[in-house]
């Protein structure tokens, strides 16, 4: 095993200005004989490392039980899922919350609605944001900082503050229940302000010579955007990608507010609608529907994160 | 800058057209409608009664004299701090906990990670019910021997488990961006440390904590911009009870501008929380020089 | 996609730009009672915001609409019902009136009914009503328009009626030898003592809960005026400016709760919610539509609301239908409402919202609605129920005062709470919103 950038597994005499351990600590029992203490070292640290995930696992209920409530209830009956003491498995499985999603709504619908929304906005995002982002970091054009610091604005403006100016906004352009507010807004309003920041601290992180092979070869300015710098920015583009994706994916307020039929709706909003004839909510259904909208997304985290952490490790997503 | 050659000129021009989109998508959606939210404060507004009429600083009168506005303050501030400190310190450690190369890191990962993508309001749902007096939390701590509180009952704890919600929902982005910070870390700087004799504790702070400072920074930027949002938590846990103790400053004005249909106070509240993130977000960017290792 | 192409887009482009610019549209507020429509220039769509999102009533209303769209055509070319989530509905309400895109028609709720009425938002209907041939204004049970008028004026058609009731899970009850409610209301001796006492001995069998007033869950504190009804006690005086909660029925009304509540096992503590529906309590204060939501996993019966030491009060709570002053064809609106409330319109919505209309309130008409409920459980709960009910508390500044009281009760739901000295303290933090 290649040194280890965490120090907590790793064992030797105990520092002096470190916090001394707790009486059974190891590194307190440092007295042995060379031999045996390698030996000694990796039985230890191969103890510590059950330790260590037998401590994530504790810390994993808090995270998963919620997710597991939520799919494992989508197959009870409603008065099944209301119940104090929770049960951990259906007593009765069904599936027949799952037809009614389809039955009761456009969902499949809703769900390319939700789907093809967020694809745009994540694309648009990532192409304004890194265009935005390289010219703040890379080009000393009069007005930058000022241009900057009014884009910075959006980050510190809390949906609610404006949703009822944008509404008028989105009114008098005749553009209510249409999709075009949750495309346009989030792709450059305050939603892309956080993306535009992430992408200017990575090319300020960039260093200057990479691209002046670029300059050498007569690309102008946007051609070393274009084809030098962008191409290096893949794993900062993954982050803003993963952030705007599940922030339009999730986005909730907006779309009860700008639309009004049903087969504009959005996921978050579509789910709001599986309510019996008193408003009271069908439980079962809405969950069902949630667990639908929940797992393909999960699913891509978990084949894509490996990719996704490194590339961000490498991106020198630094501040 | 007395003479400018004409290719300057010329990247400049490249310059503000790359910038063209987000600063014009600022300047309406965002600078625009700010500025119609200053308007409408300077107006008493009943949306119902379909009144608007010119109020001049009345509505930011009656913010100096408003008790529940006060309160909505100190619960603002309390549950972003908690939220900040709770959320950067529970990050931290399941990073520096999934870099061990631990068996089933994969697992764990996503685990942490799923409740961002699960729905908001389901999520909070379920833990409205676990956070019942007999709910699935005080059933455990009886397992301990411990006779829990009645969580969202108590003017701490419903603020306590409004944050610990929050933090459990969001905590697995930050996570990442922590994680993928860890492994930028050098491992030379790492190795060097550890022949000078360095400890764990003290390898940690002196070369791992400084070189991720500058994720630090933006995380806490993340989760400051994100305790804003906490509208439908609150709503479904505590309605901002018991008391006015969990109605943090979003939640007041929500309910001025909704609940109460007084969108010209609102208004002002808006204006004053703007006000108040703008200052302390310019503080924390004026000190990341002190605490922040590189600024790139 | 839809983002391209949107019918309602076009029409109105130019008119909404010059409406929503004037900021200072002054939106609602005109008095002028509407009367029969003039023919539009041109037919108009019409937009009705609800919070249902039942396919087969959505279906019901489209199906009223497209009759009446069919015998006017002159008039309008469509109607839409609009669906918001109830939980977000006033909130989106809100945003549309604010944005100046007022719907034509909206459901409304009752405890926003007062503030609705008395800010001028919606229309005055009774002109309309009266002069509409065959509407039969008078069919409509008097008490049950009191919440939507103010002076002469109607403001809104209560389509929704529907009585609260003690729901109650007999099986629970033999199981714990305890009497049948049906039996007390017989013999005269249902009350809230009997209910109590009851609830306490089935908990205590049982290991589950008493007695729950749905949705209270100490908070939406309006949902107690079920019980605190039995007393005579009421939260503020009738023209809403002289709080009464520190009033000695009031006092001994809130005291029976507290008790029951801390003292007797007979409903459950703050922070414990129990659902009836799911056989987790032994009886349940709810509007009678919740019905529905028994799926035949336990026996139960409905009973009326016990009465109290001021005798039996029946309680209702309403939705509804207004007409906005601010949208772009009120008084074409209106004349839809008219057909949509009509007595044999009205006959068709009572299979889900009782109706309002005498003649329509009887169980053989209400039988087909509610396949749940037993003739005489519907002649007693429902048709008697609607007869002199009040309503929940409702004020013109409601939301407030809703807020106000909740924070201040707060301090009641512990053990040994002061109730007269927090209902007395209740009383001088809403005193300046009863004034407002």
């Amino acid at each position: 095993m290649k040194s280890d950038v965490i120090p907590v597994t790793t064992s030797g005499p105990p520092e002096p200005n470190a916090p001394a351990g707790p009486p059974g600590d190891p590194r307190r029992t440092a007295v042995t004989p060379p031999q045996s203490r390698r030996a000694g070292a990796r039985a230890r640290r191969r103890w510590k490392q059950w330790l260590l995930v037998l401590l994530l696992v504790l810390l994993s209920v808090p995270f998963v039980f919620p997710t597991w409530w939520m799919a494992t209830s989508s197959l009870k009956p409603m008065s099944e899922i209301l119940r104090r003491v929770p049960t951990i498995w259906p007593q009765d499985p069904s599936l027949d919350a799952y037809g009614q999603v389809f039955a009761l709504q456009p969902f499949a619908q809703q769900y390319w609605n939700s789907l093809y929304i967020a694809a745009l906005v994540t694309i648009g995002t990532m192409l304004v944001a890194a265009m935005a982002g390289y010219a703040f970091a890379r080009i000393r054009f009069p007005g930058a900082n000022a241009l900057f610091v009014l884009v910075l604005v959006g980050l510190l403006v809390p949906s609610e503050v404006t949703i009822v100016p944008l509404f008028r906004i989105v009114n008098s352009l005749g553009l209510i229940d249409t999709h075009w507010p949750l495309i346009v807004i989030p792709m450059l309003g305050s939603p892309a302000v956080l993306a535009v920041f992430i992408m200017r601290q990575f090319f300020l992180a960039l260093p200057v010579e990479l691209e002046e092979a670029g300059r050498i070869d007569g690309l102008g300015r946007w051609g070393t955007f274009w084809r030098i710098a962008l191409p290096l920015s893949r794993s900062a583009l993954g982050a803003v990608a993963i952030f705007t994706f599940l922030k339009s994916w999730n986005l909730y307020l907006e779309p009860i507010v700008y639309l009004s039929s049903k087969e504009n709706f959005t996921l978050p909003q579509a789910l709001t609608q599986y309510v019996d004839a008193y408003g009271g909510p069908m439980w079962n259904v809405q969950l069902a529907a949630t667990t639908l909208t929940v797992l393909p997304v999960l699913a891509v985290f978990l084949v894509a994160q490996k990719q996704f952490v490194q590339g961000l490790a490498h991106s020198g997503l630094k501040g | 800058m007395a003479t400018v050659s004409a290719a300057v000129r010329r990247d400049w021009l490249v310059g503000y057209a790359m910038v063209a989109p987000v600063v014009l998508g600022a300047l309406a959606f965002v600078i625009l409608p700010l500025g119609m939210v200053v308007w409408y404060s300077l107006h008493d507004w009943n949306v119902l009664a379909g009144t608007f009429t010119f109020a001049g600083a009345d509505n930011y009168q009656r913010l100096a004299a408003d008790p529940g506005l006060t309160d909505a303050l100190l619960a603002s501030l309390w549950f972003s701090i908690g939220l900040v400190v709770l959320n950067i310190a529970l990050a931290l450690l399941l990073a520096v906990l999934l870099n061990q190369r631990l068996p089933g890191t994969t697992t764990f990962r996503t685990f942490f990670f799923s409740p961002v993508v699960v729905s908001l309001v389901a999520w909070t749902i379920v833990w409205s019910f676990l956070l019942q007096a007999d709910g699935g939390i005080n059933g455990f701590l009886a397992v301990l021997g411990i006779d829990g509180p009645n969580w969202l009952r108590h003017p701490t704890t419903a603020m306590v488990s409004v944050i610990v919600v929050q933090v459990f929902k969001n905590v697995g982005l930050n996570m990442i961006l922590f994680l993928a910070a860890l492994q930028g870390v050098p491992e030379e700087l790492q190795e060097a440390a550890r022949l000078d004799g360095a400890g764990a504790w003290r390898r940690f702070r002196s070369i791992t904590l400084p070189m991720i400072s500058p994720t630090v920074l933006l995380v806490s930027i993340i989760t400051i911009v994100g305790s804003l949002e906490v509208f439908a938590q609150i709503d479904v846990l505590t309605g901002g009870g018991p008391g006015s103790s969990t109605t943090v400053l979003v939640y007041y004005l929500y309910q001025q501008a909704f609940q109460f249909n007084d969108f010209g106070y609102a208004s002002a509240l808006a204006v004053l929380l703007f006000v108040i993130v703008l200052a302390l977000t310019l503080l924390q960017w004026q000190s990341r020089k002190r605490w922040v290792f590189h600024e790139v | 996609m839809s983002a391209q192409h949107n019918p309602r887009r076009a029409a109105g482009v130019a008119a909404a730009l010059g409406a929503a610019l004037a900021l200072t549209s002054c939106g609602g507020g005109t008095d002028a009672p509407v009367g029969e429509p003039d023919a539009p220039s041109e037919p108009v769509d019409l937009r009705m915001t609800v919070w249902t999102a039942d396919e087969t009533q959505l279906g019901l209303f489209q199906d009223i609409a497209d009759d009446y769209v069919a015998e006017n055509p002159e008039l309008v070319s469509s109607v839409t019902f609009e669906t918001i989530p109830f939980e977000d509905y006033t909130t989106a309400l809100t945003t549309q009136l604010a944005g100046g895109n007022a719907p034509d028609l909206a459901w409304i709720f009752e405890s926003n009914a007062p503030e609705f009425v008395s800010s001028g938002a919606l229309v005055d209907l009774r002109p309309l009503l009266e002069s509409t041939e065959g509407y039969e204004l008078d069919d409509i049970v008097p008490s049950s328009l009191e919440l939507w008028e103010e002076g002469e004026g109607l403001y809104a058609y209560p389509f929704s009626n529907s009585p609260f009731a003690m729901f109650v899970n007999t099986e629970q009850l033999s199981a714990a030898g305890q009497p049948d409610p049906a039996d007390l209301v017989e013999s005269g001796d249902w009350t809230y003592d009997a209910a109590r006492d009851i609830s306490a001995a089935t908990a205590e069998d049982t290991g589950k809960q008493g007695l729950v007033v749905r949705d209270f869950d100490y908070q939406a504190w309006e949902n107690l005026a079920t019980v605190w009804s039995g007393w005579g006690a009421a939260p503020w005086s009738e023209d809403g400016t002289q709080c009464t909660l520190a009033e000695p029925e009031m006092v001994e009304a809130m005291t029976w709760i507290h008790d029951a509540a801390f003292q007797d096992g007979a409903m459950p503590g703050p922070g414990t919610t129990a659902d009836f529906f799911a056989g987790d309590a032994a009886m349940t204060i709810t509007q009678i539509s919740r019905a529905s939501s028994l799926d035949g996993s336990f026996d139960w019966d409905v009973v009326p609301l016990p009465a109290g030491p001021a005798g039996q009060q029946n309680v209702i709570g309403q939705a509804g239908i207004g007409v906005f002053a601010a949208g772009e064809h009120p008084d074409v609106a209106a004349d839809f409402l008219a057909h949509f409330t009509s007595p044999e319109n009205a006959e068709q919505l009572a299979a889900y919202f009782p109706p309002p209309r005498e003649s329509l309130l009887n169980a053989e008409t209400l039988a087909a609605a509610n396949p749940s409920l037993s003739e005489e459980q519907l002649q007693a709960v429902v048709v008697e129920g609607v007869e002199d009910a009040v309503t929940k508390p409702a004020h013109k500044n409601f939301a407030k005062l809703s807020q106000t009281v909740r924070a201040e009760l707060d301090a009641l739901w512990t053990a040994d709470a002061d109730v007269e000295a927090v209902l007395t303290d209740t009383c001088s933090a809403i005193g300046p919103l009863l004034e407002e």
